[in-house]
C-alpha cells in the first residue's frame, strides 16, 4: 500500500478527528489549562472519549484514583479490540505495541477492514495508526490555541464517524462467513441505545454481544 | 489547576486507558488462544461495528423535534451510497455533507 492509498483510507478518521480533537482542545482551554497539556494528553493517553471525561474529572477536582479507575471502566471496551487483534498482532515485531497503544475505536475499524496483503500488513498498520493519533494531535492542538477564531462553520462534521461506522458495518457483514452476528448486533445495539444509560451503553452493549457470541454459539453457526 | 495534580492525572489516565488495550495481548502471550477465542476474534468484530453505529447515535434527542431525522436520513445516505457504489470514502463524504446541510441549513 502506497502512502497515498494509506492517506485515501484515513481521511474519513481524519474529518471527524481534527473537529472531535477541536473540541477537545477548546473546552480545555475553557477550563483554563494551558495548551500544552492538550498536546501531552493526545500524545499519551489518545483516547477520544477518555480525554474528554479527564477533562470532566479535571474540572471537578476528582482524585488521582478516581480518575484512574473511570479512565479504565470507560476504556475497557478496547479489550475486544485487542481480542480481535491477537493472531494479527502475533506475527509483528516490537513494534506491535505502538499498534496497541493506539487501538482507538476508529483505528481499530480501519485495521479489521483495511486489505492489506500480508508481507508489508505491519508497515501499513503502523502508519494508519500513526497518521490518525497526528490528526487527533494536530485538532486537539489548534482547539486548544484557537478554538475560538475558526471562521468556517464546521457543527455537524463529526457525522464522518458515524458514516465511518456504517460503511464499515457493511464490509464486515460482506467478509464475514456467519451472518448471523451482524443482525444480532443490530437489535443489540438499538436495544442499548434505548435502554442502558449513554455513558455506559458501549460497554454494556459490547458485554451483551460476546455473552450472545458465546452462549449461542451452536445456532450462530447452524445455517447462515 | 495545580500542575503536579494534571500530570498525575495525564499519568494514571495513560496507564489506565493502555491497560485496556494490552490486556488481551498479555493474557495470549503465553497461552495458545483457544476455538472459542478464534470463533470471538472472527465474529465480534462485525459485532463491534454495528454497536459503534448505535453508540455513535446516542445522544440524539429521538423524542424531541427534529427527532433525529438528520441522523437518520444521513445514516441513510450512508448505507445506499455505499451498497450502490462501493465506495467508502465516497459514501461517508456526501453522507456527512448531507448531515452538515440539514442540521446547519435546513432543520
Amino acid at each position: 500500500m502506497n502512502f497515498m492509498a494509506l492517506i485515501k483510507l484515513t481521511i474519513p478518521v481524519m474529518m471527524g478527528y481534527i473537529p472531535l480533537g477541536m473540541a477537545f482542545g477548546l473546552l480545555l482551554s475553557k477550563l483554563l489549562i494551558p495548551w500544552y497539556y492538550a498536546l501531552f494528553m493526545s500524545v499519551f493517553i489518545f483516547a477520544g472519549s477518555g480525554q474528554f471525561l479527564a477533562l470532566t474529572l479535571f474540572a471537578s477536582q476528582a482524585t488521582i484514583l478516581e480518575i484512574g479507575i473511570a479512565t479504565f471502566l470507560l476504556n475497557l471496551r478496547h479489550t475486544f479490540y485487542g481480542l480481535s487483534m491477537i493472531s494479527t498482532f502475533k506475527e509483528f515485531s516490537w513494534k506491535k505495541h505502538y499498534l496497541i497503544f493506539g487501538l482507538t475505536d476508529e483505528t481499530f475499524a480501519l485495521l479489521k477492514t483495511s486489505d492489506v496483503p500480508a508481507d508489508n500488513r505491519e508497515k501499513a498498520y503502523l502508519w494508519i495508526t500513526f497518521l490518525n493519533q497526528c490528526y487527533w494531535i494536530i485538532g486537539s492542538v489548534v482547539g486548544a490555541i484557537l478554538g475560538n477564531i475558526v471562521p468556517f462553520n464546521y457543527e455537524g462534521i463529526e457525522f464522518s464517524l458515524t458514516a465511518l461506522f456504517v460503511v464499515l458495518s457493511i464490509e464486515l457483514y460482506k467478509k464475514n462467513k456467519l451472518h448471523k452476528p451482524f443482525f444480532v448486533a443490530l437489535i443489540i445495539g438499538l436495544f442499548g441505545m434505548v435502554i442502558f444509560p449513554p455513558q455506559k451503553m458501549l460497554i454494556l452493549s459490547l458485554c451483551l454481544a460476546a455473552f450472545v457470541l458465546i452462549v449461542f454459539k451452536r445456532s450462530m453457526e447452524s445455517g447462515k | 489547576m495545580e500542575s503536579s495534580y494534571l500530570i498525575g492525572g495525564i499519568i494514571i489516565a495513560t496507564c489506565a486507558t493502555y491497560a485496556t488495550r494490552i490486556i488481551p495481548f498479555l493474557w495470549f502471550r503465553t497461552r495458545e488462544p483457544s476455538a472459542l477465542i478464534k470463533y470471538i476474534e472472527l465474529n465480534m468484530p462485525v459485532m463491534i461495528m454495528v454497536i459503534l453505529v448505535f453508540y455513535a447515535l446516542k445522544d440524539v434527542k429521538w423524542e424531541s423535534y427534529p427527532y433525529g431525522i438528520a441522523e437518520l436520513i444521513g445514516v441513510a445516505v450512508a448505507i445506499g451510497l455505499h451498497i450502490k457504489f462501493k465506495n467508502a470514502l465516497l459514501s461517508i463524504f456526501l453522507a456527512t455533507l448531507v448531515y452538515m446541510v440539514l442540521i446547519q441549513k435546513i432543520l
